[in-house]
């Protein structure tokens, strides 16, 4: 185990001396198709540990318990260090810290964070390579729920962090009776969207201690390609037209019930099937779990305990 | 219309009635303690269906609310696991750790009101933390289970019938026999990637996103990596089951910070979407 403990050292120093020399991780830059290659060298790198793993020894360990333990261990202390600090976001598209911030308190942009993130999924996949290679796994419920849990994090993990340079969010301010096409985006600017929305009426519902209920927007939606729908948008049931999905976002709380503007929020995300199929291969990963331990059932009768 | 006013006698009916299944335990009664636990949890779930009835929305928002349902899952693992492995003192601690619960809904009890905000009025929220609340029972008996194994071990082997399922295997080089503890433990770590997993998809539906780092989601990420290190770890056969067990005991501390800990985290004020009952 010692071996992991210093690999995942040296990739925290590594990320150190990456961070004083590159600055922060902007993960901006992975926007489509950087991203799909980046995608495509990530898992050709992972098939080559695996097919050499028999005449280098370190690519060997990679697929181990020993390297997957001290792994989870520098991701549980950074990630401690990441639930105690007050997290902030770079400046959209600069590598630019806010006045009197620390690296720690950008740790998704955090070299030695991203490394040993990235180190985990490379476990990952050589250890699902591993057991796919492994005769008949197809055969046994234990190597199903392993590959079920073990790719499904992988996939989950890998597609959610490229996938999120293509990820768009948009808030659209609509007034009631006018027709928008307008959005802004998490930098401030406008852009055309390929919908166009008109607020019919925006709904406001309180209990009777003046709490709200209720925030909903009757929308009325026109497609690119001509196409016209009447949907009501609420907290909680999002509305997906053309590849966007429209959330109620806000309104005018100054007016409240009787806000005549609507604020939605447009978000895009191309990569969410492949991150859903990852969520949904850890979902059955857990059922199996629940069903059969997570140990193989050993026969030996003199052992109470293997039933 | 059920208030908390009633909590105590239901609280009171269902606590005896468990005390009782733990001593029928106790005495190797086997019918009596599941009847007698049964008829407990049967007592207080219908004090939270009331709850949910008459609150007009499942109560699942206020930490006494959670807490209601922690009260509720601890005899129901309890019960479960006594029914496959049959430990003699499970429904005991099962039933000290409820009353714990039981007793801080009573001296400390909050004021509940009906309004539900609309981002918790979806068909997640019920899944999402009922099976939270399950995971971390769980987890609390094999935190106790671990206590017992790390602190007093002689007890559990010194008493017949104690370490049952335990030890069964007596060429075992590493007494004591941590496997029934790894069933606890991959049940609660199944339960806790379904509540994970239901978060993430609700959080998609309500703001947009289904992982944001989120204060919560980040103490989520690390309650469930500490629980996969133990898993790991013993897997390796030459682990040392002492150190396998302190895996165990800080990965529950860490669960306590994910579960009300962040409430208290001067870096999670008004950054986290979770902290609701403010």
């Amino acid at each position: 185990m010692k071996e992991g403990f210093l690999i995942g050292g040296g990739l925290i120093i590594a990320g150190l001396i990456l961070e004083l020399c590159v600055g922060p991780v902007v993960w901006t830059v992975f926007s489509w198709p950087v991203n799909g290659i980046v995608l495509a060298g990530f898992l050709t790198v992972i098939v080559g540990m695996f097919l050499l793993r028999k005449r280098v020894f370190a690519f060997r360990f990679i697929g181990t318990r020993q390297a997957a333990i001290p792994t989870l261990v520098y991701a549980v202390i950074l990630t401690i260090v990441m639930g105690l600090t007050r997290q902030k976001s770079l400046t959209p598209g600069s590598s630019l810290m806010g006045e009197g911030s620390l690296w720690i308190n950008y740790m998704l942009n955090f070299w030695p964070f991203v490394l040993i993130y990235v180190y985990m999924a490379v476990i990952l996949g050589v250890v699902v390579l591993k057991r796919f290679s492994k005769p008949r796994w197809y055969r046994s419920t234990h190597d199903i729920a392993f590959l079920l849990n073990h790719l499904g994090l992988f996939l989950a993990m890998t597609t959610a962090t490229l996938g999120n340079a293509d990820m768009q969010r948009l808030k659209m301010i609509t007034v009631e009776g006018e027709a928008e096409w307008r959005a802004m985006t998490q930098e401030g600017t406008l852009r055309e969207m390929p919908l166009t929305i008109e607020l019919k009426r925006f709904i406001m519902e309180t209990y009777d201690d003046g709490s709200p209920k209720r925030f909903a927007s009757e929308l009325q939606i026109q497609t690119e390609s001509g196409r016209s729908i009447r949907a009501t948008v609420d907290v909680n049931k999002p509305v997906e037209v053309d590849g966007w999905k429209i959330y109620q976002y806000g309104y005018d709380t100054q007016m409240g019930a009787m806000s005549k503007i609507s604020i939605l929020e447009l978000v895009s995300d191309p990569w969410l099937p492949l991150v859903y199929t990852g969520i949904y291969m850890m979902l059955g990963g857990a059922v199996c779990m629940f069903i059969f331990g997570g140990r193989k059932k050993i026969v030996n009768p003199q052992s109470s305990d293997s039933k | 219309m059920v208030t908390w006013e009633q909590f105590i006698y239901f609280a009171i009916a269902a606590v005896l009635l468990w005390a009782v299944g733990a001593w029928a335990a106790w005495r190797e009664k086997a019918a009596m303690a599941y009847t007698s636990t049964i008829a407990g949890l049967v007592v207080f779930f219908s004090f939270i269906l009331m709850m949910w009835i008459s609150l007009e929305r499942p109560p699942l928002r206020t930490m006494g609310e959670t807490r209601l349902w922690y009260s509720f899952f601890l005899p129901l693992a309890g019960i479960i696991v006594y029914s496959r492995w049959r430990y003699k003192w499970i429904l005991s601690f099962s039933t000290v750790l409820a009353l714990v619960f039981v007793c801080v809904n009573l001296f400390k009890p909050e004021i509940h009101s009906k309004a539900l905000m609309p981002a918790l009025q979806s068909p997640w929220f019920a899944p999402h933390v009922i099976v939270y609340m399950f995971a971390y029972a769980v987890f609390g008996v094999a935190t106790l289970m671990a206590l017992f194994l790390l602190f007093w071990p002689h007890k559990l082997g010194g008493h017949k019938g104690l370490n049952r399922g335990m030890s069964g295997d007596c060429s075992d080089p590493q007494p004591p026999n941590l496997r029934g503890l790894d069933d606890l433990v991959y049940v609660g770590l199944a339960f806790m990637t379904f509540g994970m997993l239901f978060g993430a998809l609700w959080a998609k539906e309500a703001w947009g996103h289904y992982w944001s780092w989120d204060p919560k989601e980040t103490w989520a990420a690390i309650t469930w990596f500490a629980y996969l290190i133990y898993v790991h770890y013993r897997q390796i056969p030459t682990h040392k089951p002492k150190l396998a067990l302190w895996v165990l005991l800080i990965s529950f501390v860490l669960l306590q910070m994910c579960w009300w800990g962040i409430n208290y985290l001067p870096s999670a004020q008004q950054t986290s979407v979770h902290t609701y009952s403010s």
